[in-house]
């Protein structure tokens, strides 16, 4: 599924503000956003999350730890689930980002997999929400939402530390049944 | 079945208090726009990165900032050296401070970690750099690793913990049966997933803060103080919290440096800890051990008591886990004595973890419980229904409620305990070992004022503002169904705004008193609201229901004449009839809690009016009962977990499917603590080595089985104004100990260190 446009998501965005007096070569990138083309002056040292968070204000997907072990900057690169904090944003370049802003329809339509969150309460904080929920998009899609104990091992790089595990297993179970084709491909 | 599609469940009430509709705030957290501190744009911004210690104890003799600030990007970087003090802030209990000053950078190291200087630049990604390039002399000094090490000693008494009731020596010399064993928990952090953080802006003299924040009136408060301006100066906002388990709720000293940066470069300043940072920028809970000697007859019955309990705190700060706190409160013993010792270490002084106190309680004396059990040969059900007690034996009052035999029978009857051969190892799975274990737990009631605004607009709907905060607990739902009763409104008519500085008080959202105090203060100030409305609708000269009554009801945003002597009246038409735009109410509830109109500041901004679970007539605590059922590997000293039932009293529950959401919540943190958590110090160099969350290890989905929760409970008319009692910290009370006596059943090995690792098990 390529990613989908956000309503409010401007065609393109102008490039974000060059950082003052940085001899580190500060240079416009273009990335392909939930179906936008976004120019922003990155670092090559500048991660794929802080791109998004800092600098394009794109702020729904978090960071939990930067390192690599929390998940709750998971984004889609071409479709499949990465760490935005272990991309650098140069590595992101020519592919289809999709990010949690993107998830939902250009109506404001929820996708299936947001719409179970909130039916099952799926999380408290939220803070990792994002996160989890652009991880269990993917397990289903990946065909990883078969049962209880695939759906746990499959979504296990994705910490909540509000423990609102037990939901979102029947938050993805839930959203593996109203997407049957997804689940099966 | 559709994904939106939620069916109503027993005991739904709608969209009133008790019922079940999801969160109010849902929609904005999975569309990702749920604005969190950290995401708050805010013009100008500057990056600050903190730079910390990497010695245990003694001092910085200096450092040195030319490379740091010749680095492309900087700004401004603070050091011990070239920053001036600020006002040291009273305590969150409302003490003044031992000092007049109060320096953020400090040249004296009392533990690795500590913050000794703040880069800032113009990218986040340039401050990083820059922060590694200052050169730092220290000079070293000895120190105190942990307070296991031969040198901590035995630290000093906490005479306010003392309890001696009857005479336990004695009672435990003459006992038929006696129980003696040693209990310990490892220092265990909070770990919100959001970590902590600011982005702090002066205006002037005004100061606005973006930070994560479980207490607003009392972090503003504190920020005023350091800082030498009035609390209205101070603007705290933090609609979201991204999880904070008792952590974010006082202001901490990399606020205390950003701020200052902010102030001193005339520029908005972000600062958000590294995740390591966030093992050592604020504690977690203490280290812990307890030594429990056990007395019963040959029945049972218990008849004595004795524990000593230690714990440690920083070389600089106190901080106490009552360590009694389950003890002296779950049984019937006649003979009681406790102590506690505290002992300071170099650490940061350590904090509030979810149930301070009443959790480590709880660890031990669940499990000397169940090991009583074996040594009387008696089921640990049994025993312990027989010691429950009728009234708090620690201070002689009667219950609010206590439905604790009424949560053993629901989850013993749901868990099938009555199945359970008592034979540690008998029961079996093909090689697996089951183990079912079960334990009680107890999270007392709490109260403080609360305040809050509600204001009826001319469309009919109703806004409540209140500067509480919702970190997951639900509180922006369950305040929106404690007005949706009163006006008789569906959940969609009601918007509510927390967590903001400026908006009418609350205090600290810990000690789970939240929900029972503000659904308490939004109900006293939606029901005034009320009568005003009614009030104009009777005698406003231009309003259509003018004298057509004695008195009005008020229902699905209409006004209603009790015998219908005219036409239902939307609030909407009245309004307009009466030119009104809005009718509103600002009401606290000082008064209930016997506070004055002069105590309203102290009484949000510090805990010094909170009142003790025994203050009144009666002892109010919650209860809940844990059972358990895991499969270990005894060839691998593996522990799986394949289900557990909590059966709850919380008093009346405002939201069953948010309670239960948080119960489960507590549950997943306790199986952290009891097979996963624990920080390791390296005793070589004081440090804790897995400050990270591929080391500290959190419970993931493929740890977590299957969960039932059930609600044994009753509205509670003496815990809160609407019959509830705390949740929050509940359900994480017990759940260890459950787990280390269901390895006991499975293995006939009592671990009573946690975590239980494969070490221990194999
Ligand atoms: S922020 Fe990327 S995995 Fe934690
Ligand atoms: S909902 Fe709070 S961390 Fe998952």
């Amino acid at each position: 599924m390529p990613p989908t446009a956000h309503a409010a998501a401007p065609a393109a965005a102008p490039p974000a503000a060059l950082p003052q007096g940085s001899p580190v070569p500060n240079r416009p990138i273009t990335l392909f956003i939930n179906g936008h083309d976004h120019v922003v002056m990155v670092e090559d040292r500048t991660t794929l999350l802080d791109a998004l968070r800092e600098r394009l204000h794109l702020t729904g997907t978090k960071k939990g730890c930067d390192q690599g072990q929390c998940g709750a900057c998971t984004v889609h690169l071409d479709g499949q689930r990465v760490l935005a904090c272990l991309t650098l944003a140069r590595q992101a370049e020519g592919s289809a980002i999709a990010t949690i802003e993107g998830l939902a329809g250009a109506d404001g339509t929820l996708h299936a997999v947001q719409a179970a969150f909130l039916a099952e309460d799926a999380f408290q904080c939220g803070f990792c929400t994002p996160g989890q929920i652009m991880s269990a998009v993917a397990c289903i899609r990946e065909g990883h939402a078969g049962s209880e104990a695939e759906i746990r091992e499959y979504m296990s790089g994705n910490l909540c530390r509000c423990g609102a595990y037990p939901h979102i297993v029947a938050a993805v179970q839930r959203a593996a049944a109203a997407l049957p084709s997804e689940a099966s491909s | 079945m559709s994904p939106l599609d939620i069916s109503p469940q027993r005991g739904d009430a709608g969209d009133g208090i008790g019922g079940r509709p999801p969160r109010i705030d849902g929609l904005a957290k999975i569309r990702g726009e749920a604005a969190y501190a950290m995401d708050q744009p805010v013009e100008g911004l500057a990056h600050a990165v903190l730079v910390t210690a990497t010695i245990a104890a003694g001092w910085v003799r200096g450092i040195d900032r030319t490379a740091a600030e010749a680095a492309p990007g900087v700004l401004l970087v603070l050091t011990p050296g070239n920053t001036p003090p600020l006002h040291a802030a009273s305590t969150w209990t409302g003490e003044a401070p031992p000092t007049s000053e109060y320096r953020p950078l400090e040249p004296e190291i009392r533990h690795v970690g500590q913050q000794i200087a703040l880069v800032v630049a113009e990218s986040l990604e340039q401050a990083t750099e820059a922060a590694t390039l200052l050169r730092v002399d220290y000079e070293a000094a000895p120190f105190l690793a942990d307070f296991t090490v031969p040198d901590a000693g035995e630290g000093q008494d906490l005479p306010p913990l003392t309890i001696e009731r009857g005479d336990a020596d004695t009672a435990l010399a003459s006992a038929d049966i006696r129980i003696s064993a040693e209990y310990g928990t490892p220092r265990e952090y909070n770990v919100p997933i959001e970590p902590h953080g600011l982005t702090a802006r002066w205006d002037g003299d005004a100061l606005t803060l973006w930070e994560p924040s479980q207490w607003l009136d009392g972090m503003a408060r504190n920020y005023a103080e350091w800082f030498g301006i009035g609390f209205e100066q101070v603007r705290l906002i933090s609609p979201y919290i991204g999880g904070g388990f008792g952590s974010k709720a006082l202001a901490l000293p990399h606020g205390a440096i950003a701020a200052q940066a902010a102030r001193m470069l005339g520029r908005p300043v972000k600062l958000v800890l590294t995740r390591p940072q966030t093992f050592t920028a604020f504690g977690g809970r203490a280290a812990t051990r307890q030594l429990l000697e056990l007395g019963a007859d040959a029945d049972g019955h218990l008849l004595a008591i004795r524990h000593r309990g230690w714990q440690e705190t920083s070389r600089n700060g106190l901080w106490v886990e009552p360590l009694n706190a389950a003890t002296a409160l779950m049984y019937e013993v006649p003979h009681l004595s406790s102590r506690q010792r505290v002992v300071p270490v170099n650490t940061v002084t350590p904090s509030a973890k979810r149930a301070p106190g009443e959790n480590p309680s709880a660890f031990a004396l669940e499990c000397a419980m169940d090991e009583l059990a074996y040594a009387l040969g008696q089921d640990p059900l049994a025993l312990r229904l027989r010691n429950e007690p009728g009234r708090d034996p620690h201070s002689g009052k009667l219950w609010s409620s206590r439905r604790m035999r009424e949560a053993y029978a629901a989850g013993a009857d749901s868990f099938g305990w009555a199945r359970r051969n008592p034979t540690p190892g008998a029961m079996r799975d093909g090689p697996l070992r089951l183990g079912w274990g079960m334990a009680a737990g107890t999270y007392p009631v709490r109260r403080s004022a609360g305040e809050a605004m509600v204001r009826i607009l001319a469309d009919g709907g109703v806004e409540v503002a209140s500067s509480t905060s919702d970190m997951g607990t639900g509180a922006y739902t369950i305040l929106a169904q404690t007005a949706a009763s009163v006006f008789g409104l569906p959940l969609a008519r009601v918007r509510v705004t927390l967590g903001d500085s400026t908006l009418p008080r609350a205090p600290v959202s810990g000690g789970s008193q939240m929900a029972g105090l503000m659904t308490g203060a939004v109900d006293k100030a939606a029901r005034a609201a009320r009568e005003e409305l009614i009030g104009l609708a009777l005698n406003d000269p231009r309003s259509p229901l003018r004298g057509v009554a004695n008195t009005l009801a008020v229902a699905e945003g209409r006004l209603i004449a009790p015998r219908g002597e005219a036409p239902p009246l939307p609030i909407a038409e009245l309004l307009t009839a009466i030119g009104r735009d809005r009718v509103e109410a600002l009401r606290d509830t000082l008064a209930e809690n016997g506070l004055k109109p002069e105590d309203r500041y102290r009484a949000f901004t510090t805990v010094s009016t909170m009142r003790a679970p025994t203050d009144g007539e009666y002892s109010m605590h919650s209860w809940c009962a844990h059972f358990v059922e895991l499969a270990v590997d005894e060839a691998l000293g593996s522990v799986r977990l394949r289900r557990i039932v909590t059966a709850f009293d919380a008093g009346l529950l405002y939201n069953p499917r948010l309670a239960e959401s948080q119960i489960k919540g507590g549950i997943v943190m306790g199986i952290g603590q009891a097979l996963l958590e624990g920080g390791i110090v390296d005793r070589r160099h004081a440090r804790v080595l897995n400050n990270n969350l591929a080391d500290y290890l959190l419970p993931t989905h493929a740890d977590i089985p299957p969960i039932e929760v059930i609600s044994v409970g009753e509205p509670d008319p003496h815990a809160s104004a609407l019959g509830g009692k705390g949740v929050g910290e509940l359900g994480i009370v017990g759940l260890a100990a459950a787990i280390a006596n269901a390895v006991f059943h499975a293995t006939g090995k009592r671990v009573r260190d946690l975590p239980i690792t494969l070490a221990d098990l194999c």
